[in-house]
């Protein structure tokens, strides 16, 4: 194991507690307007990072992140895992119970709020990649994929949230947008998963099927073989191991164990901890309150860690591009609310609530910025997108709760 | 009653009996297959252990398509069969009769698990008021069975959907507010299940308003299992289950797959339809 000298350990626990400090600092403030965590975080690391401090003095920016350092690395550390294990709760967040209890109403609303947006973000940067500041023009196929991909997904906690806040969590039209959005979720990152899988292929179709049997044959395999060995492990460890310390150190060093093997054998490691925490979200032996300590875990300690670098590595004014923006909320916001209201329509429910629904599933929120953060990652997108897609995820996340009470009360 | 001549045919139709009388009912015995002298005198065997005089429907042909059809045919309002408590894992795919006919059902189904050959009253009914259309009439049917059987107690229980992601999604909430959300919640379902009781009528009966969270149909046997039921009653879901919910249970998949006492699914879509 390699060693950090006295400095940097220093460095890098006051790099940690700023960050965390910071980024709580902000989401408290930005609970007073009951606007979730993320959006403080992402706050949080645009002040701290190149866009705020780095402009005001840089010679302090660079002195408390400096690039490259011991700690940079270390802290890039931090945040990959970080994300993984976002992947991981966000899994967890998929009840498929629920999903078969809503039954096929819940797939026709969920497939409609998912193919409209995604066509609207395919289309258009496929039409116009120079606009959408595609970052490699050999990969024009797979860059529109992405951004379809990028519209389609929807950000479940913040959806959640508003439901409760209008008291409408448990209600018909809350249990089917909950549903809908876990279907979006799942079917979002499978095509994420086989999109990674396709850079750099330059559209080799025995590469890209390889990939999707890839993709498809781990999803079958982990929810039905994985989620009966877990459905056999898992009241072992509730009876024979400390609670809740059992349970949670074998769901993360399993979320970390598909996490490898996915990244292994070709894809990316978000998705094998994704859909690990959906095998582990189904198995009956997990209970909700084990659900909520991982989640708590994760979202306080990490999550903040993930968000809040966000901001350190990226210039979010010098990135920043009015037209692209303006072009990417637009699509966002009119691809989900013309499905999501279709879907939920054709659910049954009456116009009104449709658009409240829809209002709803525009959220994208956390999902949206890992989503991003990953294509970025791997030259997909550059940091123009990148910057416009975290202000779409925040500007959809910040409305779709006015927005759903503003129609329901009309 | 659909009736096998099996060796618990006779605890069987005890118990059946003794809904007969508890509801005032007519019984209507249903056998599928052959019928000769040896059907007969079995039958007429099995008859002496009980006081009623039931009518004998005498069919052939595939079990669970004729129990369904006469039930169609003869307007059953409940249709009472004998179950294991665990199918194996062939059955629980293919479906066994008794399965195969709760799901199918259009009425309501009394599976009786492991038949006493002593007559015991009913002493503890968990009635679970989610995820039906046919809540209210569940309750209504615990309560007057409970009433009948002086039974001990009646578990009326409810449940918090996804308690976990909704803890969870309630992030920006100081320690108060937590503790207030989660009360507000199960005040919420408490109000939901009085509203329902006012309606009622349950003197001398105590009842037990509780909150599950977890799996539905899982968490609903578990607690049955812990409350040591004699009778679990269960509203029948809006839609009917296939092979894929039972490759993915969910809940009345999970009881139907280990029933924890009898089973009573609640069924009035026979009544609505006839308005």
């Amino acid at each position: 194991m390699g060693k950090l000298s006295h400095a940097d350990v220093v460095h890098l626990l006051i790099q940690l507690s700023i960050m965390l400090l910071l980024g709580r600092l902000l989401s408290e403030g930005l609970r007073k307007f009951k606007q979730p965590a993320v959006i403080g975080e992402i706050i949080a690391g645009i002040l701290l990072g190149p866009t705020i401090l780095g402009m005001i003095n840089p010679e302090w920016f660079h002195a408390l992140y400096p690039v490259p350092s011991a700690t940079a690395t270390v802290l890039t550390g931090f945040v990959q895992v970080a994300v993984i294990m976002l992947l991981f709760i966000a899994g967890l967040e998929v009840d498929l119970h629920i999903v078969w209890q809503q039954g096929r109403k819940a797939i026709s609303t969920s497939l409609l709020g998912l193919i409209v947006p995604f066509s609207f973000g395919f289309v258009f940067p496929y039409l116009f990649p120079d606009f959408f500041g595609i970052a490699d023009k050999h990969e024009q196929l797979t860059f529109a994929l992405f951004m379809g991909t990028a519209m389609a997904i929807s950000a479940l906690p913040v959806i959640v949230r508003i439901l409760m806040d209008l008291n409408l969590f448990k209600s018909k039209m809350g249990m089917l947008v909950v549903t809908s959005a876990m279907i979006d979720d799942v079917v979002g990152w499978l095509i994420f998963s086989v999109i990674l899988g396709m850079i750099g292929k330059r559209g080799d179709a025995m590469s890209i099927f390889n990939t999707v049997v890839l993709t498809i044959s781990f999803v079958v395999l982990t929810l039905t073989i994985g989620r009966g060995l877990l459905n056999r492990i898992l009241p072992w460890i509730n009876k024979k191991l400390a609670w809740p310390g059992g349970v949670l150190s074998i769901s993360l060093a399993l979320c970390f164990l598909g996490a490898a093997f996915t990244e292994y054998i070709g894809l990316h490691a978000i998705f094998g901890a994704f859909i690990i925490g959906v095998a582990f979200g189904d198995s009956k032996h997990f209970s909700e309150r084990a659900k909520e300590i991982v989640h708590q875990f994760i979202n306080n300690i990490f999550a903040p860690l993930f968000f809040v670098s966000i901001g350190l590595r990226v210039n979010f004014i010098t990135n920043f591009d009015f037209a692209l923006t303006a072009a990417i909320v637009a699509i966002a916001f009119a691809g989900k609310i013309i499905g999501s209201g279709l879907g939920t329509r054709l659910g049954g429910f009456s116009w009104r609530e449709s658009i409240a629904a829809s209002f709803g599933m525009n959220a994208r929120g956390a999902m949206e910025i890992i989503l991003g953060l990953v294509a970025l990652e791997n030259g997909l997108i550059n940091e123009r997108v990148f910057v416009s897609l975290v202000i779409m995820a925040l500007i959809t996340s910040i409305t779709s709760g006015p927005l759903m009470k503003w129609v329901l009360k009309k | 009653m659909a009736i096998a001549f099996s060796p618990t045919s006779e605890t069987l139709l005890r118990e059946a009996t003794k809904y007969t009388l508890l509801f005032q009912a007519e019984l209507i015995l249903i056998h599928v297959g052959n019928h000769s002298v040896v059907e007969e005198e079995k039958m007429k065997a099995l008859l002496k252990a009980v006081t009623v005089q039931p009518i004998i429907l005498w069919r052939k042909g595939s079990p669970t398509e004729e129990i369904l059809k006469a039930c169609q045919q003869e307007g059953i309002d409940l249709l009472v069969a004998g179950a294991l408590k665990k199918e194996n894992l062939l059955q629980m795919y293919i479906g066994t009769v008794a399965r195969k006919i709760m799901r199918k059902a259009n009425c309501s189904v009394l599976l009786i698990q492991n038949p006493e050959a002593e007559e015991s009253p009913i002493q503890n009914i968990v009635v679970n008021a989610e995820d039906s259309p046919f809540i209210e009439q569940a309750i209504e049917v615990g309560c007057y069975i409970g009433q009948l059987q002086k039974a001990q107690w009646i578990h009326i229980t409810r449940e918090l959907k996804l308690l976990g992601l909704a803890l969870s999604a309630n992030e920006q909430c100081t320690e108060d507010e937590y503790h207030e959300s989660m009360q507000g919640m199960v005040r919420e379902e408490v109000i939901e299940v009085e509203k329902i009781l006012g309606k009622i009528p349950h003197q001398n009966l105590k009842v037990n308003i509780k909150m599950l969270s977890g799996k539905s149909g899982y968490e609903l046997a578990k607690f049955s299992e812990r409350k040591k039921a004699d009778l679990l009653i269960v509203g029948a879901p809006e839609r009917r289950f296939y092979l894929l919910d039972r490759i993915f249970p969910h809940d009345l998949e999970y009881i139907f797959a280990n029933l924890p006492c009898s089973l009573l699914v609640v069924n009035f879509r026979k009544q609505s339809k006839n308005g």
